[in-house]
């Protein structure tokens, strides 16, 4: 009897002394994490002076506001804005529905083609980027979408969608066959099934997926540049240039306008997380 | 399972084909072509696709690199003029586009690879130039410069640097651009320092310098064009211009006594401690090297837009700002005026014919009016045109330079072929970490020209 | 029994079909944006051509002769191989390690999670940035601390030995938020089920991650591998951002040598041989890797 007690009370301590690890490392964590935002946060209150003598990580003199009311005031700022939310909503819909479409096949039915396909998902992931500009360049005058925000869904979709399709494949063949199973008997067809069971199931992978490609798609660069050019097509990435001289940069405005734009992001986050959790409990119910 | 692969390949290909194909020529003018109206590019002669071409022209675009002030407004100035005052006559009319200098070169070859290249577009001359008049996208503006009196205005040399084959194929614009070492005056008056007119004396005050705890050259070395300054005045004031040139048309080597003169002088400056440390990581995007000076470093070898940027960004440094050309070398038989540069720090071309170009050109003609000179120079820069001259204070030094000039060679990373550019430095830059031989980075550039040369000869 | 065949075969095509049906939005795509421009890729690899003339010479397969002797190209290879290799030996075991701590503490741990995702929203240009300042040699971070304690500058970004793992550091320090999300998502398909009836087990949190959580969790941690593997080999942003290859070329990446080829240097043939040279590692190393970790498994 004695025995056992000290051993849960040693092993009380141990779980204590773990804990206590646990959390000076996750803090320890949080600054290496955090430290390079805030400074970015901090620069865009610098004077431009002062963002070329100091470098970076040290504390602006006075806070000035000017940078962030120069470039919320900038007309541009939120056409490049709007822009970017539409193209973000618009891929990202279209890219979570037909990946998880692809995904369902691949990781559910035994067809003969399984196997190629499945690698041609690979191969598509291995293509680097820069080699496309080209063909695409010309493909999107070719449809006539040059220059027009619509260009960017579709290269934006199709470069996530390898990537997608590889993460929720995965992810489906973790669903317990099961649950398919009873629905064959109360007589889903395949198609009902995947939009009755798989997908609702999916969505801890979905909200991953659309945070991960959500920031990839907000933050998108080479087609942006490569495919617009009109200043009321453009997107938030290219904002920055508005800043950027031949051979001077005013660093302070850019980490400004980089602050403003990653806001939407952040809030996107906290909002999916919400959503990570509740796929977690539906998932927790149904199982 | 391989037969199989083959099949959806093969099945997929077709697809993607039919798809990306459909269209390719086919499609009717969406009328927002980067290219505007023309451009195929297998035709060295563009031709409008309305051949009638006389009335209500279109649009011509314009591709810069104007994304910030000032050279925004100094860039605007000739589209608005030109809109405003002849697009109700001539019925073109002038888009500009704009991006930014580190994406543009990019943007422009992606462009031109996929055939639809901008009607007028800027660029930096030197081996791109060459390789764009290759391809049939610079149209020869000898004629035009003529008709429109264009020589009476540019300099002479600026012009030049937009020739090849004795054909103008690019107009100068916004700066002379040259190489030149910035100080502070108050302080080198303060410390009594004297401007070094030979290499020796040179050494001698970077010596005193290092022994007052000051570090010599502010140099910001990460993208390597910076530290090949150093390289191409050294190289230039034991042999002369006519070293690369020659390198250029297989006449000469870049190995040889000049070139691993300028790669042992380096190094020993580096030993000595003349260079920042961590130079070969420090930017000058960030600005890295201005502030090294504004923090008291010796002197700073750079071209002379900086003018501009330590105008605009630290007027109170600017008024003692001075600055003197890369000193003498003592002994040698080469010329010792020679400047490292380029005039026109921007220069425009043409992808356009007929009627299209001479409208283009006329825009671009405004770039050298008297109230745009102004513009142009207000903003700091001291624009490639005769009746050019600069009030700035910080431009006196530089115009006493640029006067007495015998000869300016043009960067070596814009002059060089751009695969032999590259090589030159990336190995320019191994002088300053000692990570091989003066002699190997020489030989390693003329590796590069031989290729390059074996395969245009 | 006739019957039945002919039954089994039926649901089989009616499979078939359902497969092609949701496959095709995806499949169309990438014929279109990927396929088909990695098809120009291996065509432009047989030719000599600058990249922007209309005029392509037809030179066989010379340039993959001169790539395969290209030592330029094997050292960004081999760097490569360095990323990839760093990439997973620091970014699996503190994904995990952030993951299961996010577990442990549940809802209490939204800010941890929160704040330690940030670094994946920001974009590579403000990264770049602030890690070149942080890594500078005048009043950068660790130059700083250095200097506090008597020592000297640190140039880990100037100096050819230890700039790619500076580089490295940073790219992992970008990445490790993606991973810490992807194994929470692994994390929350295990049932809250299993980890009642291993307490009820008496096995405390410690023996549950290790014998019960992180075994469900191997099947997520095998592809986390693979888009670790893929993505360092094609790695390209923060590097050209940080150094663009430099200094000399000793961070230069097979995508930046590619990037430098195609754009910059009118070498659009030779860049072409590269991209598609890159394809083939990439796509034969997935494809090695995936059969090793699939090892007895399905297929």
């Amino acid at each position: 009897m004695a025995k056992t007690d000290i051993q849960l009370k040693k092993s009380a301590q141990k779980k204590r002394t773990a804990w206590a690890v646990a959390i000076i490392l996750a803090v320890l964590w949080l600054l290496v994490a955090f430290v390079p935002f805030l400074f970015m946060v901090l620069t865009g209150f610098k004077q431009k002076l002062e963002t070329i003598m100091y470098g970076a990580f040290h504390l602006p003199e006075t806070l000035y506001l000017q940078n962030y009311i120069d470039v919320i005031t900038d007309v541009n700022f939120w056409i490049y804005f709007r822009n970017s939310v539409i193209v973000l909503v618009v891929s990202l819909v279209i890219l979570l529905f037909i990946s998880a479409c692809a995904a369902y096949p691949l990781s559910r039915f035994r067809f003969r083609l399984r196997g190629p396909v499945y690698l041609l998902i690979v191969a598509a992931m291995s293509v680097p980027i820069h080699v496309t500009m080209i063909p695409i360049f010309q493909m999107t005058i070719n449809m006539g979408l040059y220059d027009t925000i619509w260009a960017l869904v579709p290269t934006s979709v199709a470069f996530a969608s390898p990537i997608s399709v590889f993460i929720l494949t995965g992810f489906m063949e973790g669903i317990p066959r099961e649950l398919e199973e009873a629905s064959d008997v109360d007589g889903c067809g395949l198609y009902r099934r995947f939009f009755k069971i798989i997908l609702p199931l999916s969505t801890p992978g979905l909200s991953t997926l659309a945070i991960y490609n959500g920031v990839n798609i907000w933050n998108e660069f080479i087609f942006a540049f490569t495919l617009t050019q009109s200043n009321g097509n453009r997107t938030l990435p290219l904002a920055l240039w508005n800043y950027q001289g031949q051979y001077a940069s005013n660093t302070a405005m850019i980490m400004a306008c980089l602050t403003l734009s990653v806001m939407p992001m952040i809030i996107l986050f906290i909002i999916m997380q919400d959503k990570l959790v509740k796929g977690m409990m539906a998932g927790a119910v149904k199982g | 399972m391989k037969k199989k692969l083959a099949l959806l390949l093969a099945a997929m290909m077709l697809l993607s084909l039919t798809l990306a194909g459909c269209g390719g020529g086919k499609t009717p003018n969406t009328g927002n072509n980067p290219g505007g109206e023309t451009s195929d590019p297998g035709d060295n002669n563009p031709s409008d696709s309305n051949p009638g071409g006389s009335s209500n022209g279109g649009t011509i675009t314009f591709w810069n690199i104007a994304t910030d002030e000032p050279d925004k407004t100094v860039f605007s100035y000739a589209v608005d003029q030109y809109n405003t005052n002849d697009a109700p006559n001539s019925g073109f009319t002038i888009e500009q586009v704009s991006t930014v200098n580190d994406q543009y070169k990019s943007k422009l070859a992606v462009a031109m690879g996929a055939g639809e290249c901008p009607d007028v577009y800027t660029h930096w001359t030197g081996g791109s130039l060459a390789e764009y008049v290759k391809s049939g996208y610079a149209q020869d503006l000898t004629e035009l410069v003529d008709k429109y009196g264009l020589r009476d205005r540019y300099t002479e040399a600026s012009l030049a640097q937009g020739t090849v084959d004795g054909k103008i194929y690019a107009l100068p614009t916004k700066n002379n651009s040259i190489a030149a070492f910035f100080y502070d005056k108050a302080m080198w008056a303060e410390k009594g320092y004297e401007i070094p007119t030979t290499i020796a004396e040179l050494e001698a005050l970077c010596d005193k310098m290092v022994a007052d705890g000051i570090v010599p050259f502010a140099l910001a070395n990460q993208p390597q064009w910076t530290g090949s300054m150093y390289y191409m005045y050294l190289v230039t004031r034991h042999g002369g211009p006519d070293i690369v040139t020659n390198a250029y048309d297989g006449s000469g080597s870049l190995v040889n006594d000049s070139t691993i003169y300028a790669g042992q002088k380096i190094q020993e400056w580096v030993n000595k401690g003349y260079f920042p440390a961590g130079v070969n990581s420090l930017s000058p995007d960030n600005g890295d090297d201005r502030a090294l000076l504004y923090q008291g470093a010796g002197m700073m070898l750079q071209g002379s837009w900086q003018v501009g940027s330590i105008k605009s960004e630290n007027p109170e440094f600017y008024e003692n700002l001075g600055c003197f050309a890369f000193p003498a070398l003592e002994g040698s038989s080469a010329d010792q005026t020679a400047i490292v540069g380029t005039l026109g720090d921007v220069f425009i071309s043409f992808n356009c014919t007929g009627e299209k170009l001479e409208e283009a050109v006329k825009m671009v003609s405004y770039y050298s009016t008297d109230e745009w000179m102004k513009l142009d120079i207000e903003s700091g820069n001291l624009p490639p045109l005769k009746a050019a001259t600069s009030e700035e204070p910080a431009w006196q030094d530089l115009l006493v330079i640029l006067n007495d000039a015998s000869a300016v060679q043009l960067w070596w990373d814009q002059y060089l072929p751009a695969a032999v550019a590259d090589v030159h430095k990336s190995a320019s830059q191994k002088c300053f970490d000692a990570s091989a031989t003066p002699e190997a980075i020489a030989q390693e550039q003329q590796d590069a020209m031989d290729e390059y040369l074996a395969q245009n000869g | 029994m006739n019957n039945n065949v002919s039954l089994a075969q039926k649901r089989r095509r009616s499979y078939g079909i359902c497969a092609a049906v949701f496959l095709f939005p995806v499949l169309l795509f990438l014929a279109v944006y990927l396929l088909y421009p990695i098809i120009a890729t291996f065509f432009n690899s047989l030719h000599q051509w600058n990249g922007i003339s209309a005029d392509k010479k037809f030179i066989g397969l010379a340039n993959w002769s001169k790539l395969v002797t290209d030592s330029d190209f094997w050292r960004a290879f081999w760097n490569n191989i360095k990323v990839m290799v760093l990439s997973l030996i620091v970014q699996m075991p503190i994904g995990i390690l952030l993951a299961t701590f996010l577990d442990a503490v549940g809802k209490k741990g939204n800010a941890f999670k929160a704040l330690w995702f940030l670094p994946m929203l920001m974009s590579s240009v403000a990264v770049g940035y602030l890690f070149r300042y942080a890594l500078a040699t005048n009043g950068g971070i660790i130059s700083s601390i250095s200097q506090l304690f008597g020592g000297g500058v640190v140039d880990l970004l100037g100096n050819q030995a230890t700039a790619l793992y500076a580089v490295i550091g940073v790219v992992c320090w970008q990445f490790i938020p993606f991973y810490m999300v992807y194994y929470i998502a692994g994390y929350s398909s295990i049932s809250p089920d299993i980890y009642e009836a291993s307490i009820i087990d008496g096995s405390t949190r410690g023996q549950y991650v290790r014998h019960i959580a992180l075994p469900l969790l191997v099947p997520t941690i095998k592809s986390a591998i693979i888009l670790s593997l893929i993505g360092s080999l094609k790695y390209f942003d923060l590097v050209y951002v940080m150094t663009g290859g430099g200094p000399g070329t000793s961070t230069e990446l097979m995508a930046t040598y590619m990037y430098k080829n195609s754009f910059d240097t009118f070498n659009m043939g030779y860049g072409s041989a590269i991209a598609a040279g890159m394809f083939i590692l990439i796509t034969l190393f997935a494809s090695i890797v995936m059969r090793l970790l699939n090892g007895r498994g399905n297929d």
